[in-house]
């Protein structure tokens, strides 16, 4: 059920980054699709995370005629690392999507850029240092209310895979 | 009174283990479930960029998958078309009063410009039939396919858009692209890099792998090459002898082929690239510094005309 419901989410996500919102310049440097992954990875954990990551990066590269895989990769990875976090320390605390969502922007920008230079294709940092910054404004700025989207269709505390053994000191 | 080291270090040196909900997986299969799962999308991704940077095996899948999404991409448009008008409403709204009065003063100035060059056009044509001249290829020598801007640019560094047009159509790689003009044709927009059956992608002319052989209309003995300056909305037009006079305001076109070379220019002559927004001269460099501002505005390219040339069809 939660796996239909984050196919649906994403695809929207994606139709809405693709074909509505990149009209406007200050949203190409943004990404509400990298913001609504994140978000379901963090409440839903890093196998979710990862596999939501892939299937939303393959349908991205598939809409833009990109080399396929680049996105996939980019986004497993991020869906994965930020799924763990949200098993491990984040748990409720309230900045922890913030926090995932500035991390990724910038890793993925970079990552984005390295793998670009990897195959050859252009890759110029300048415009990806330049766009950074309001790419990070407009991914915390979406990040409120995707989010709060985002938990209430996937409410907290199904995590099968939270850390469930812990160490008492003292 | 001894304290009670047992207790101690039963508790530090043991791990407490918390009741599994029942059906959840051991911690340790899980771990392993959780790598096993990420390893193997890392690994299939990194799969799908080999193949598919390396040959055209995907080209069928990317194609067919290309089109099915093609009805849901026009319904989000359709949908947010309505909110789409409105912000475009609001904001035209602000600027009316003075893009009003602009334009007005733009208008006189064009049909003043236009009478001028209608006598000009006339007194070419009937030259070049006098002396029977056999130029580069100019636009009419192209059939034009109309199409639709499907995907926009997706990320700062991406300078391509997806077209709603492919080999159905007649389009094939390194096919010119310009912007639709009310007055026929507008600026040159790229080219097209990838063609599927009913879908292509074209690489703009800010992508810093354009580079685009071009001359001065006020100048033409001034050519160049026109590409990329990296800031994404202005154009640089380099290699330009020093010894040609461009000015500000001058119009850059394309040049098309320039003699008979065994590489010739992808461009048909005289399609318009945009205006020299900057020019200056300095002792450390062996051309001029020259900015061009494009016509098209590529953050807003909605619909092209892909030229196909008339021989193909």
């Amino acid at each position: 059920m939660d796996g239909a419901k984050a196919a649906l989410v994403l695809f929207v996500a994606a139709l809405l980054q693709l074909v509505v919102l990149t009209q406007y310049v200050t949203f190409r440097s943004g990404s509400i699709v990298l913001v609504t992954l994140l978000s379901i990875a963090l409440l839903r954990g890093s196998v979710f995370g990862a596999v939501a990551g892939f299937f939303t990066g393959l349908l991205i590269d598939t809409a833009t005629l990109g080399t396929l895989g680049v996105t996939s990769l980019l986004l497993t990875v991020g869906g994965f690392w930020i799924g763990r976090y949200g098993e491990t320390t984040a748990r409720d605390r309230f900045h922890a999507p913030f926090l995932s969502v500035a991390v990724v922007t910038v890793l993925y920008a970079f990552g984005n850029l390295a793998l670009r230079f990897v195959l050859g294709e252009p890759a110029p940092a300048r415009l990806v240092v330049h766009g950074l910054w309001s790419g990070l404004l407009v991914n915390l700025i979406l990040t409120l209310p995707v989010y709060a989207l985002v938990r209430r269709l996937f409410p907290p505390g199904e995590i099968s895979d939270r850390v469930r053994e812990v160490r008492l000191l003292g | 009174m001894p304290r009670n080291r047992t207790v101690r270090l039963a508790v530090l040196g043991s791990s407490v283990q918390r009741t599994a909900a029942s059906g959840y997986p051991s911690n340790r299969s899980s771990a392993l479930k959780r790598r096993i799962v990420v390893g193997g999308l890392v690994v299939l991704s990194l799969v799908l960029i080999t193949i598919s940077f390396r040959s055209s095996a995907l080209d069928g899948v990317e194609s067919t998958a290309a089109t099915a999404l093609r009805p849901f991409e026009v319904a989000a448009d359709r949908v947010s078309a309505p909110f789409r008008d409105a912000v475009d409403w609001f904001h035209g709204l602000t600027n009316a009063r003075s893009e009003n009065s602009r334009l007005k003063a733009e208008n006189a100035q064009l049909r003043h410009q236009l009478v001028l060059d209608q006598s000009a056009v006339y007194q070419n044509v009937q030259l070049q039939n006098l002396l029977h001249y056999q130029g580069p290829p100019s636009i009419a020598a192209f059939n034009r396919v109309n199409a639709e801007v499907t995907v926009n640019p997706q990320s700062p560094i991406d300078q391509s858009v997806t077209i709603a047009a492919g080999s159905a159509q007649k389009l094939a790689v390194n096919d010119v692209v310009i912007a639709p003009n009310a007055g026929g044709v507008g600026g040159l927009v790229g080219t097209v890099t990838r063609v599927w059956s009913h879908v292509a992608r074209v690489t703009l002319l800010t992508d810093s792998s354009s580079h685009v052989s071009a001359a001065d209309v006020t100048s033409p003995s001034a050519l160049g090459i026109v590409s990329s300056a990296d800031s994404g909305d202005v154009l640089i037009f380099d290699r330009v002898s020093k010894s040609k006079r461009v000015e500000r305001g001058d119009t850059i076109i394309t040049s098309g082929t320039i003699g008979k070379g065994a590489l010739p220019s992808l461009y048909p002559k005289g399609i318009v690239i945009g205006t020299v927004s900057y020019q200056s001269e300095s002792d450390a460099n062996a051309f001029q510094t020259i900015q061009v501002q494009p016509l098209v505005d590529f953050s807003s390219v909605r619909s092209v005309i892909v030229l196909v040339p008339k021989d193909k069809g």
